[in-house]
């Protein structure tokens, strides 16, 4: 898994490439505890994102949770694959998918 | 502990000892040589003296008068008497004048000849003749007659059988006219030369032999000291060790306080078998905390296993519906589980549930849910209100965002009426009529994950015959090799191939294929399923 950071102002993308699962949810877990402060505007950009799993979701969870009180938070680019673990879950009704 | 064949100290000290035998030697030579060449140097510029002062009394024009006397005349006995008293004053052995034959000296003449008294020889008589000793003397006669030189030395120090050592002093007696007439020899005997010098030689051996046996003992001694017997303790010390494994009651450095390299030695070994001796400890803590781990999940596996319904058949006196579950976690412990469960006698209650996560973080989590859900249905609530509540409940208490995926059915056997709600988990699948489909039902969010979520309820049928099938995500996600995953087209496939199977068959099927499909790859996932078949 790969994930670049990209900045402009409050403004936060996220790109994440690859599988996000058991093995490398923690890891975005980490980079995002510091990553969000001062962020009102959060994009995940799943163009590359090859799976996800429940602990994917998890992190997922989280950080829209911690986005609710302070801004906004948006997911785009999501693959078919992803689409259907999003909507199987649930979480279609809780993230913003654009 | 096995003793070295060889000994250090052995190597060392008879090193030295040979060092020592060949200095010896070397200092014996030269001590000889100097001392004898000093002693000659010394003899024979006495003898050349005392045939100086012999020279003194003869006249060498008179030679031939004396050769002619016959030994009698009174002038004749007159210079031997004052040779012979020479001879015994002087403590020479013998003095003599004599003529060598003129030819070829081969042969000499004694005209005069004297001995000491102490002397086991006797003298040659007047006009005695022998043959001359040997080239060397040959040489000093010729060189004396020819005038190249006027005194000769001869020395004979070679242990000779018939004479011992002894050194000869010859001068040429000239005649007015110059000439040659005779030869004056006075013979030393070099007697306390040669018991001085082997006196010498003996004292040089001996004090060098003491020295030697001086040496060995104090090299010994001294090796044994700082070197032989620290390296033993070491040796001994690291045997020990290695059967022992524990530290020394006194460290190596306590006896061994040397600051040479053998110290260092020793500094290094203590701190070693510190160093090995915390590092087992510290194993043998973390292998006893792992094999305390193991147990306990072993134990854990246990539990969680006895928690779901596990025997099968479940309900055997049944004969309207048949039902099989089964849960393979990834780990020891898994955050997967299914359940089921009479509500009453027509109302069969099913759940199956996956945690997010796995491990013993899911497990518990999973236990936590297992039981509320079960709690909630058993207090016949519909499965919406039953996810409802149970959401609501989890969400309470949820700090670490965990949630659990839950579809919860109820069958009503009698009619085959199924009432139920999805909670963000898989499609289930269902055969109607004999052909396995996914049954796109409608999705709640997940329960854990928001607070006041509501589940809708949903209703289907299940004709006599119809079989549904329920599965967490590590069915389809299964993944090979090749990252591939297996997927639900797999899926239905295999449930295809044998449709009107009895659940347990079905199972067993999917676990196969599943199996077969990722082969060599870890699982990854829990993989968990419950199917029911109305009969």
């Amino acid at each position: 898994m790969i994930i670049n950071k990209r900045t402009e102002g409050s403004k936060l993308t996220i790109h994440i490439e690859g599988r996000l699962d058991t093995a490398t949810s923690p890891e975005l877990s980490k980079e995002l505890e510091t990553a969000l402060d001062g962020v009102t505007e959060l994009v995940f950009d799943l163009t590359l994102l090859e799976y996800i799993s429940s602990s994917g979701l998890r992190v997922l969870l989280s950080v829209q949770k911690a986005m609710n009180g302070k801004g906004t938070m948006v997911v785009k680019n999501v693959s078919e694959l992803v689409m259907e673990v999003f909507e199987i879950t649930g979480f279609v009704d809780i993230l913003t998918i654009e | 502990m096995k003793k070295p064949n060889e000994s250090v100290v052995f190597k060392s000290v008879s090193g030295i000892v040979v060092l020592l035998v060949v200095f010896s030697a070397i200092v014996s030579v030269i001590g000889y040589k100097g001392f004898t060449d000093a002693l000659l140097e010394q003899y024979s510029d006495g003898a050349l003296l005392i045939a100086d002062s012999a020279a003194l009394s003869i006249n060498a024009d008179e030679m031939d008068s004396y050769k002619n006397s016959g030994g009698t005349t009174a002038e004749y006995k007159e210079v031997w008497e004052s040779l012979d008293n020479l001879c015994n004053s002087s403590g020479s052995t013998f003095i003599y004048i004599i003529q060598p034959d003129l030819t070829d000296f081969d042969h000499i003449t004694f005209l005069f000849s004297t001995i000491n008294k102490d002397s086991p020889y006797t003298v040659y008589d007047f006009g005695y003749v022998r043959e001359t000793t040997n080239d060397e003397y040959k040489q000093k006669y010729r060189a004396l007659y020819d005038g190249t030189s006027s005194h000769e030395i001869v020395i004979r120090d070679k242990g000779y059988i018939e004479t011992d050592a002894h050194i000869t002093a010859m001068i040429s007696l000239k005649g007015s006219d110059g000439q040659t007439k005779a030869i004056l020899c006075v013979q030393r005997q070099m007697d306390d030369m040669t018991m001085a010098r082997r006196g010498y030689v003996r004292r040089v051996i001996f004090v060098l032999g003491l020295l030697a046996v001086l040496v060995v003992i104090g090299q010994s001694f001294y090796l044994y000291r700082v070197f032989l017997r620290p390296i033993q303790r070491i040796t001994n010390e690291a045997g020990r060790f290695a059967e022992e494994n524990v530290i020394p009651e006194s460290k190596l450095t306590e006896s061994i306080r040397h600051k040479d390299e053998i110290g260092v030695l020793a500094g290094s070994i203590d701190k070693m078998e510190e160093q090995i001796v915390s590092y087992v400890e510290n194993l043998t803590k973390v292998t006893a905390e792992k094999e305390r781990i193991s147990t306990e999940l072993a134990l854990a596996t246990q539990i969680q296993a006895s928690m779901l319904p596990n025997i099968f058949p479940p309900y055997p006196d049944r004969e309207d519906f048949s039902i099989f579950a089964s849960m393979t976690p990834a780990k020891e412990v898994g955050g997967d589980f299914y359940d089921f469960f009479l509500i009453d006698d027509d109302h069969l209650g099913m759940i199956i549930a996956d945690v997010s996560g796995k491990g013993v973080p899911a497990a518990l989590f999973m236990m936590a849910s297992k039981i509320l859900l079960e709690n909630l249905a058993l207090g016949g609530l519909e499965p919406s209100e039953v996810l409802t509540k149970a959401n609501e409940q989890i969400c309470k208490d949820n700090k670490t965002d965990m949630f659990v995926t839950v579809w919860y059915g109820i069958l009503e056997i009698s009619t085959g009426k199924v009432k139920a709600a999805n909670a963000g988990h898989e499609y289930p699948v269902l055969s109607k009529n004999g052909k396995f489909e996914i049954f796109k039902d409608k999705h709640g969010f997940v329960l854990g994950g928001m607070e006041g979520m509501r589940y809708r309820q949903y209703e289907f049928e299940m004709a006599h015959g119809d079989t549904l099938f329920v599965y967490t995500d590590g069915v389809p996600e299964a993944t090979n090799g090749q990252n591939e995953m297996f997927g639900t087209d797999r899926l239905l496939e295999v449930l295809n191939a044998e449709p009107s199977a009895m659940p347990k068959i079905l199972l067993e099927n999917t676990a196969v294929s599943v199996g077969k499909f990722v082969d060599n790859a870890e699982q990854f996932d829990d993989l968990t399923m419950l199917c029911v078949k109305r009969v």
